[in-house]
């Protein structure tokens, strides 16, 4: 197994970086590969909006960067992990400016999912999403709108989720311990 | 009273997004307010254009984010320029009160898959000291391109929602329900929407003269 984990922490941010040693040294104990990308690090433009990885290059973002190796990385994976610090009860701009160009791995065509309409799907198998927010103190409201969040974006790939929102842990044994409860919700064995 | 317009679609002004922002201007001027229109994609290219939009963020009573519905939220940029507003609001000792709206657009038939980005928006007021005023979202925003006028029936419950939000906005007050829920309704059947829609990216290829086929697999063949 495979596993992709997508780290969207901002500069300063001293928590997610935390959440994410936890998640990659549980997941190591799991699967056989564990790929990190450290958004902030990674040259990717933001999605122009141009439709052109459907009607163009059906499949490819026509911009060359960074997030093409990451969507072939996706492809390949089979659970993959969107960490970030829960942005008002979004993602942080770092994890979106990726998220927003993860559409080629979709076909345009229109289905129905859950009694709504969204895309067909291009690839057999999509990998397990598993969202990891941190928060530095409680906000329910916020950990609700990010665990709907995570859901609604299970469902344009078709499946469900799992995600957790991690309030204030800042050692690496207790994001670790957050994370194996989390990969056994998910289903996530060795 | 003055507002402020931060279009989020990377299209810039042959956007929906602009073209409904521009419509809800319209009725704000209309009403005595002075609005300023800033696009966050450009904008945040340059340090001078990021600092210019949050200079203008600083000094408007009312900001009005209008923009189209990446992954059930905001388009990253404009995700980025709320991070930096919340910033630079907690440096400020008296960072003021404004108001905030959104006018959000998907491409699917449905107006509540907006609901996660609207409660972004609203969130992102409450905890930066700002006073929600409301959005209006819809569904079927492929069928805008630019240009409202060519919607079925031109558009009329679109262009009604926005003259009544920007009548009550205008007197300091937040977008009326009825508003919101005008601007919801569905502007054709749903099948209609999807059957159009899915023979419209097929024409578009055509267009594109796009050698591969719609369904290939460039990270997975087979």
């Amino acid at each position: 197994m495979k596993a992709l984990v997508l780290d969207g922490s901002r500069e300063g941010d001293p928590l997610t970086p935390v959440a994410v040693l936890g998640m990659t040294s549980a997941l190591a104990g799991r699967v056989a590969d564990v790929l990190l990308f450290k958004l902030r690090e990674l040259a990717i433009a933001p999605c122009k909006g141009c439709f052109g990885c459907w009607t163009r290059t059906p499949g490819e973002c026509v911009v060359e960067d960074g997030a093409r190796d990451i969507l072939r990385s996706y492809v390949g994976s089979d659970i993959v992990v969107y960490a970030t610090p829960v942005t008002f009860g979004g993602y942080s701009s770092q994890l979106k400016k990726m998220l927003d160009r993860f559409i080629p791995v979709l076909d345009p065509r229109f289905t129905t999912v859950g009694g709504e309409v969204h895309h067909l799907l291009r690839y057999g198998r999509y990998p397990k999403t598993i969202g990891l927010g941190t928060l530095p103190s409680p906000d329910p409201e916020a950990e609700r709108l990010f665990s709907l969040l995570v859901a609604r974006n299970g469902l344009n790939i078709h499946q469900t989720v799992e995600s957790i929102v991690l309030v204030g842990v800042a050692d690496p044994e207790s994001a670790r311990s957050e994370a194996e409860a989390l990969l056994d919700r998910a289903g996530v064995t060795a | 009273m003055n507002a402020l317009i931060l279009t989020g679609s990377p299209k810039g002004r042959k956007s929906a997004s602009f073209a409904l922002a521009s419509k809800l201007a319209e009725g704000l001027l209309e009403n005595n307010v002075f609005v300023s229109h800033e696009p966050v994609h450009a904008g945040l290219r340059t340090e001078e254009g990021t600092r210019r939009l949050l200079d203008a963020v600083d000094g408007t009573d009312l900001v009005v984010l209008a923009f189209p519905l990446y992954v059930d939220s905001l388009p990253a940029p404009l995700t980025r320029l709320l991070e930096l507003v919340a910033e630079r609001r907690t440096r400020v000792a008296s960072p003021g009160t404004p108001r905030l709206a959104a006018i959000v657009q998907c491409g699917f038939p449905e107006a509540h898959q907006c609901d996660t980005a609207v409660g972004i928006c609203r969130l992102f007021a409450e905890r930066t000291g700002m006073r929600w005023a409301g959005a209006l979202a819809m569904g079927m925003g492929g069928s805008i391109g630019g240009d409202i006028g060519r919607l079925p029936g031109g558009g009329k419950h679109i262009l009604d929602a926005l003259k009544m939000a920007a009548e009550s906005l205008a007197k300091g007050g937040a977008i009326p329900v009825e508003a919101t829920t005008l601007f919801a309704k569905p502007l054709m059947p749903r099948w209609m929407y999807t059957m159009v829609g899915n023979l419209g990216w097929r024409m578009q290829m055509r267009k594109n003269k796009a050698r591969r086929p719609l369904t290939y697999r460039p990270y997975s063949q087979g």
